[in-house]
């Protein structure tokens, strides 16, 4: 993960920044060029509020280079309240209590970093609601 | 239809092969298909590989594949479409054979992961998924089917110890190949206490990431009558990729069109195919596979295959050589190796895997969760 890779993906990742078709009013997260319902251009900034429902859940034991100081944490798909669906990881739950059906919200944490002197990459992940 | 003949097959086994390099695996395969298409010269060869440029490997496969192999002034290609590169190789040789642009094509399927270490290769695995959002997100394949796993488990109310069955279906058809990997019947006991990748996904619900490679010479159909086993239908189908997609609607869209696609062309049905291959990259990905397929109803998979469904000898006999679940996961060879294990059966080859009277076989491989899907039907 280089600087410019980081830089570039700040908005979505820091504050949830996904697009809405002026066209077709389809939400996704996160950002893009075109519309993937409708395959207009004419798309607007839209910040997802970030609250959400998990819709499933992993412990994961093992992880890919880049996450095993984390383990064991809880994967999760979350379903935004304004309705995309978005892969994170879970905080402030252990793992073994996190459920499908758990509401949570965005919060920003560290979610890797590339080595010992690589840039620390921060972004999304989500806890549940009401926690410190 | 008739696509192509299949003149030429060969294997390597599928393991860790530590003397052998990714062009070396490359040689050994396509050596063995020139070899048994005895003098016939191809005018291209198609690699498909998934990781080798990403492993830093070799790039530009195709070219030091050929090169290797003796074979000068030829147009040469290397895939890439993740796990489905195997096959979309195929696609690729069939797409310049119909063109008319070549009369025969070596394909080759190689993969290389023993190299690198395990952490590394499920970080290069995982950038088949969603680069950013996915894989920057600590999700890679084997997280994405434990999310898809436990919304089965929940949704269709499977017992989670049934899955054990699509792990043995495979197993025990390893247990008779002997270039599968994982060459043992696996109890049930061993599946049970499996290490835990992501809770509910276990080690052994994983197919294991191996080196191999495997090869066919496609000729152009001949107009003479021909004993050499047909590709009778072929479709590639890519639908929107994404773990999210997979595990909320628990199914693969593009498997099913894609299936349904080349069924059609060889004028087959399901229920008419002796042998399927399929792309058991996980136990969940295996039995959402045999329901795209149309082999058993969606949420049944795991009772079709507790039920011997799937079992040599059995209503609809699959992974017949061990799948990628035992004979060994060849990522970007996968493809390849099970078109060359479907012309196996069909000619009667396939030794102590032989499925009695085998007449046509579907097989088809999985790229990036399933969203990309390459199926072929031989005859």
């Amino acid at each position: 993960m280089d600087i410019a890779r980081s830089w570039r993906q700040q908005d979505s990742n820091l504050r949830l920044v996904g697009s809405r078709c002026r066209v077709c009013e389809a939400l996704v997260f996160p950002q893009r060029l075109r519309c993937p319902s409708c395959g207009g251009a004419d798309l607007a900034d839209h910040a997802f509020q970030g609250g959400g429902t998990t819709v499933s859940v992993a412990t994961v034991r093992e992880a890919p280079r880049g996450f095993a100081g984390q383990v064991p944490y809880a994967a999760a798909l979350v379903r935004l309240d304004e309705g995309p669906v978005v892969a994170a990881m879970l905080a402030d739950v252990e793992p073994e209590e996190a459920c499908p059906g758990m509401r949570v919200s965005m919060i920003t944490r560290r979610i890797r970093q590339d080595g010992d002197d690589g840039p620390i990459v921060y972004g999304y992940k989500f806890a549940p609601e009401g926690s410190p | 239809m008739h696509l192509a003949d299949i003149i030429g097959i060969g294997r390597t086994a599928a393991g860790e092969h530590w003397r052998r390099s990714l062009v070396d695996l490359c040689v050994e395969a396509g050596g063995a298909a020139l070899d048994e298409a005895r003098g016939t010269t191809p005018t291209a060869v198609i690699v498909g590989n998934a990781l080798g440029g990403v492993l830093g490997d070799q790039q530009n496969l195709a070219l030091y594949a050929a090169s290797r192999l003796g074979l000068e002034r030829v147009e040469t290609h290397t895939v890439a479409d993740d796990e489905a590169s195997g096959g979309s190789a195929v696609r690729v040789a069939l797409a310049l054979l119909a063109a008319g642009l070549h009369e025969r094509v070596l394909v080759i399927g190689a993969e290389k992961t023993t190299d690198a270490l395990p952490d590394g290769v499920e970080a290069a695995r995982a950038k088949g998924l969603d680069a950013v959002r996915e894989a920057g997100f600590g999700m890679g394949p084997s997280v994405g089917a434990a999310l898809a796993m436990r919304r089965y488990i929940d949704e269709h109310r499977v017992d989670r110890d049934l899955f054990y069955h699509l792990a043995a279906t495979a197993h025990a058809h390893a247990a008779l190949n002997p270039l599968a990997f994982l060459s043992w019947p696996l109890p049930e006991e061993q599946y049970r206490c499996s290490p835990v990748v992501a809770e509910p996904f276990t080690v052994c619900d994983g197919a294991p990431l191996c080196d191999g490679a495997a090869a066919v010479v496609l000729a152009r159909p001949s107009q003479r009558a021909s004993s050499a086993i047909r590709i009778a239908g072929s479709s590639a189908v890519s639908c929107r990729p994404g773990i999210a997609g997979l595990a909320v609607d628990l199914s693969l869209p593009a498997a099913e069109r894609s299936a349904a696609a080349a069924l059609s062309q060889a004028g087959l049905a399901a229920r008419d195919v002796s042998v399927f291959e399929l792309h058991d990259s996980s136990t969940l990905m295996a039995a959402l596979s045999v329901e795209a397929v149309g082999l058993a109803p969606r949420g049944k998979a795991l009772d079709f295959a507790a039920r011997g469904g799937l079992r040599i000898g059995g209503e609809r006999p699959a992974l017949t050589f061990g799948g990628l679940k035992a004979r060994g996961h060849v990522m970007g060879a996968a493809g390849v190796c099970q078109i060359a294990e479907g012309a196996l059966q069909l000619r009667g080859e396939a030794g102590t895997n032989q499925v009695a009277g085998a007449k046509s076989a579907l097989v088809q491989c999985l790229g990036s969760l399933g969203a990309t899907a390459v199926t072929h039907v031989l005859a």
